[in-house]
């Protein structure tokens, strides 16, 4: 069966493609459109995964949407009624978004592709995100959570999947906890509170946290309640994102942390005011945690089982995945590398294929690789247009040496290979890696190429066999740092040689690397561990600050003619930037001092 | 250069932008969407870059493109600076969703544009934009920081504009002159369809907020009395949804 699963309209686009309950290809419509976070219909993505799964709309037997939108505008409507009259605001404002767009979603898709309507299916929202998690893991039994902002009602729901021995597949989520009280809504609220995007910056949050002391988690446990059976509930006094789009925070919020950051004020950590917002992450963070790691514990006892799969925005906060996995009993986690709202596009059409559709259970490759390529031949005409220096068709033993030559000697290298990552992180195959030792070449990286703020860490990269010398794992550790789903320490023998991968508290986001996965930058961290006795390299996203993560080899490149980026890898090829840039001389050979601009006339 | 005495039209409006930039929170919030419409039209202009099959035309967007995203440091330095200089701090205000205006250039999707149709755009609008900033330079004399931000990108559009029409002239030399008009056209079309836009979403909120008023109070009523017959923490899940239903 050959099933098409869509994400949209809400944050992170994205399509999926299964063929006889395998994916062929996923990406995000943010890789193609270059617009960070496109929530649009996933026109692009479509398109793409069609081509590359040499497919007609005709051809497809399913079009699965991630989540049943006529439910999510029930709850957007109960919402402005049981806040009614505070919601006057915000209701013209959600009933023109979502009756514009969003409920019309079968008949833009059956008109975007022309198939019949009675092919367009539809799955619960955290059911799509409990197949991402799930159906992806190499676990015949496991409990599932899934914790996100909202998806129809729930914000949270928890359950079981288990693969039997007929092939035949089974995901039930037995309880929910229902909106407004949700996780995801209480970390965006402090993300917006601290002068962070929301649904963008909540990382910068768990990255603050590690420079503060949760001095005020009692203040937020005043919002956040536990209740007897267990859960928790939001106070609602404390939050207003049921009543305004434009502020999820009350002014009796603002009178219990005090005056909130301006998004435009940088964050002074020496000043009393930027100790405060790092003391009100780490609080809600570990409040975050605190509730993640009982309830996990509780589900682990209820089930019985030793393995848990965790889908859902709130899975991609490595520290509180940490703290799951070493205290709620669980002997493995397993976060999928895109466990947001994008990877719900591959949980709906896995859902569809299992459980809908009763097709038995398919092992696929457990890597995050689905996405669009990047040719080397495409960089090498581009830079050689431009005069630049280029090596091609390198076998892989002389490119991986030299780039490790490279990297020894300090140089920063955007690396491209193969297909793209499907996900918010980079795992190798669109990186920019780096000598893990110095702090000056995080802040290099912070400041020339990434052009983002200094607090933030960059995240280590270091094969699975040499993982436990350099960071202490616990176990199950390296399987949830496979994907970078972990926050775990760096031994204390290390850190000063790996600087630029500890954070202030002592901590790495690791990639745990298998070969298996990305056997070319396996080799790599081999090669420069020869060279320098560490095989760890910091390994950070290939974008720029506010732009998506590079998807073809073009856009590697005009990101490599930005910033600082030494060298430039794409498949077989290598380009090395020159000491002077050649755009300052395209200024110069086209004339700027030209007069010519008058010759075309008045505005 | 018309760009540097600022066209008639913006001449003719300078009273509103004095107004716009006599008033300190005004001036910071428009600096602050500058900064963002800048960096998003630096982004597009990437995106051209990464695009075009000319390797001319990649390189001077490139360098387009780095200038732009500078103007937005630039204009977001200074918006921070007033910001942090301001008496009454009003963080809160800002802290929603205070930056006003579209994404970039117009909302204009480069991919499938032929570069014809870019250059043409560009150079209308570096030339508009040109001739708005010689106004605001006037204006902020007053604030030496302010006014040099202006002066150094007023240089930077003196190349843009330049670079858009000689290049234009060489990849179009028979049919520039009808691209510019096209694109002076689309643009005015534009700025149409965002008032337009306006003035509906303002009648459609009118008309949803009488129907919130006159329609949903008993339902309100009934919603209110029914969520406080549901305790909070776990909730049973419901039975699965058919496939093919959205509820």
């Amino acid at each position: 069966m050959k099933i098409l699963g869509i994400s949209a309209h809400y944050h992170d686009s994205a399509a999926a493609l299964v063929v006889d309950g395998v994916p062929i290809c996923a990406v995000q419509e943010e890789r193609l459109s270059r617009r960070k976070h496109d929530a649009s219909f996933p026109a692009a993505a479509i398109d793409w995964c069609l081509e590359r799964g040499n497919l007609g709309p005709g051809d497809l037997d399913a079009v699965v949407f991630y989540e049943r939108s006529m439910l999510k505008f029930e709850r957007i409507l109960t919402s402005a009624l049981r806040t009614f009259p505070r919601s006057w605001r915000s209701f013209p404002a959600a009933i023109k978004n979502t009756l514009g767009e969003k409920v019309w979603v079968r008949g833009i898709i059956a008109s975007y592709l022309g198939v019949p309507r009675e092919k367009i299916l539809f799955t619960d929202h955290h059911a799509s995100h409990a197949a991402a998690a799930f159906l992806a893991a190499p676990t015949e039994r496991a409990a599932i959570l899934t914790a996100d902002g909202v998806g129809e009602w729930a914000t949270l729901t928890t359950g079981q999947g288990v693969r039997r021995a007929d092939g035949g597949t089974a995901i039930a989520l037995a309880r929910e906890i229902r909106y407004p009280h949700s996780l995801g809504m209480l970390y965006s609220t402090f993300t917006a509170y601290l002068g962070f995007a929301v649904n963008e910056g909540e990382y910068k949050v768990m990255g603050l946290a590690a420079y503060g002391r949760p001095t005020m988690v009692d203040r937020v446990g005043k919002l956040l309640r536990r209740t007897a059976d267990g859960a928790f509930a939001l106070a609602p006094e404390y939050f207003e994102f049921q009543t305004t789009a434009t502020r999820s925070y009350s002014s009796k919020f603002v009178d219990l942390f005090g005056p909130p950051r301006d998004p435009h004020d940088p964050i002074d950590l020496e000043s009393a005011e930027g100790r405060r917002f790092a003391d009100c992450a780490a609080s809600v963070q570990r409040a975050l945690e605190d509730v993640l790691v009982d309830i996990a514990r509780a589900l682990g006892r209820e089930t019985g089982l030793r393995d848990l799969c965790f889908g859902g925005g709130v899975a991609l906060n490595g520290v509180a995945n940490a703290r799951v996995l070493a205290e709620s009993g669980f002997e493995r986690v397993f976060v999928p590398p895109a466990p947001g709202d994008a990877g719900c596009a591959l949980g709906a059409a896995l859902y569809a294929d299992r459980i809908y559709f009763h097709n038995p259970d398919r092992e696929f490759p457990d890597h995050p690789f689905w996405g669009p390529p990047a040719s080397g031949d495409e960089l090498a005409r581009a830079a050689r247009e431009d005069g630049l220096p280029v090596d091609e068709l390198l076998d892989d033993d002389t490119l991986v040496e030299s780039v490790a030559a490279a990297l020894a000697a300090g140089r920063i290298v955007g690396w491209m290979e193969g297909a793209c990552e499907f996900g918010p992180r980079a795992l190798g195959h669109r990186s920019i890696l780096a000598a893990p030792h110095a702090r000056e070449t995080r802040d290099r990286l912070n400041r020339d190429i990434k052009f983002r703020e200094e607090f933030r860490p960059f995240a280590p990269v270091v094969p699975i066999e040499a993982a436990d010398r350099y960071f202490d794992l616990p176990p199950g550790g390296a399987r949830l740092a496979r994907f970078m789903s972990g926050v775990f320490p760096v031994r204390p023998e290390w850190r000063s040689r790996l600087a630029a991968v500890t954070h202030v508290d002592g901590s790495a986001r690791v990639q745990v690397l298998e070969r298996e996965m990305a056997p070319r930058l396996h080799a790599l961290l081999d090669a420069y561990g020869r060279r320098t006795g560490i095989p760890v390299l910091l390994n950070t996203s290939f974008n720029v600050a506010g732009e998506p993560i590079v998807a073809r080899a073009l856009e590697g490149y005009s990101t490599f003619r930005r910033g600082g980026i030494d060298l430039l890898v794409a498949g077989s090829t290598v380009v090395a930037k020159r000491a002077v840039a050649p755009a300052e001389t395209t200024k110069e050979s086209v004339g700027w001092w030209s007069e010519s601009v008058a010759e075309s006339g008045g505005v | 250069m018309a760009a540097t005495r600022g066209a008639p039209l913006d001449r003719l409006m300078r009273p509103i932008h004095g107004w716009v930039w006599a008033d300190a929170d005004r001036r910071l919030r428009k600096l602050l969407a500058f900064a963002e419409v800048e960096t998003d039209g630096g982004r597009d202009i990437v995106r051209a870059a990464e695009v075009t099959p000319d390797p001319l035309l990649r390189r001077l967007y490139l360098e387009h493109a780095i200038d732009e995203l500078r103007h937005g440091d630039l204009f977001r330095a200074r918006g921070a600076a007033l910001l942090r200089a301001r008496a009454t701090r009003g963080a809160g205000r800002l802290a929603g969703n205070p930056l006003p205006g579209g994404h970039g250039l117009d909302d204009l999707r480069i991919d499938g544009e032929p570069d014809h149709r870019l250059l043409a755009f560009l150079h209308v609008a570096e030339k508009a934009a040109a001739s708005r900033f010689t106004i605001y330079r006037e204006l902020v004399d007053d604030d030496p920081e302010t006014r040099a931000i202006f002066e150094h990108i007023l240089r930077d559009e003196v190349f843009h504009m330049n670079y858009t029409y000689t290049q234009l002239t060489r990849i179009a030399p028979q049919r520039y002159r009808r691209h510019i008009w096209y694109a002076r056209g689309k643009r005015f079309w534009n700025r149409y369809l965002r008032i337009a836009a306006a003035i509906a979403g303002i009648f459609g909120s009118a008309v949803l907020s009488a129907i919130y008023f006159l329609v949903l109070p008993p339902f309100a009523w009934l919603a209110k009395r029914a969520e406080r017959r549901e305790a909070p923490g776990w909730s049973a899940r419901a039975g699965v949804a058919p496939p093919r239903s959205q509820y």
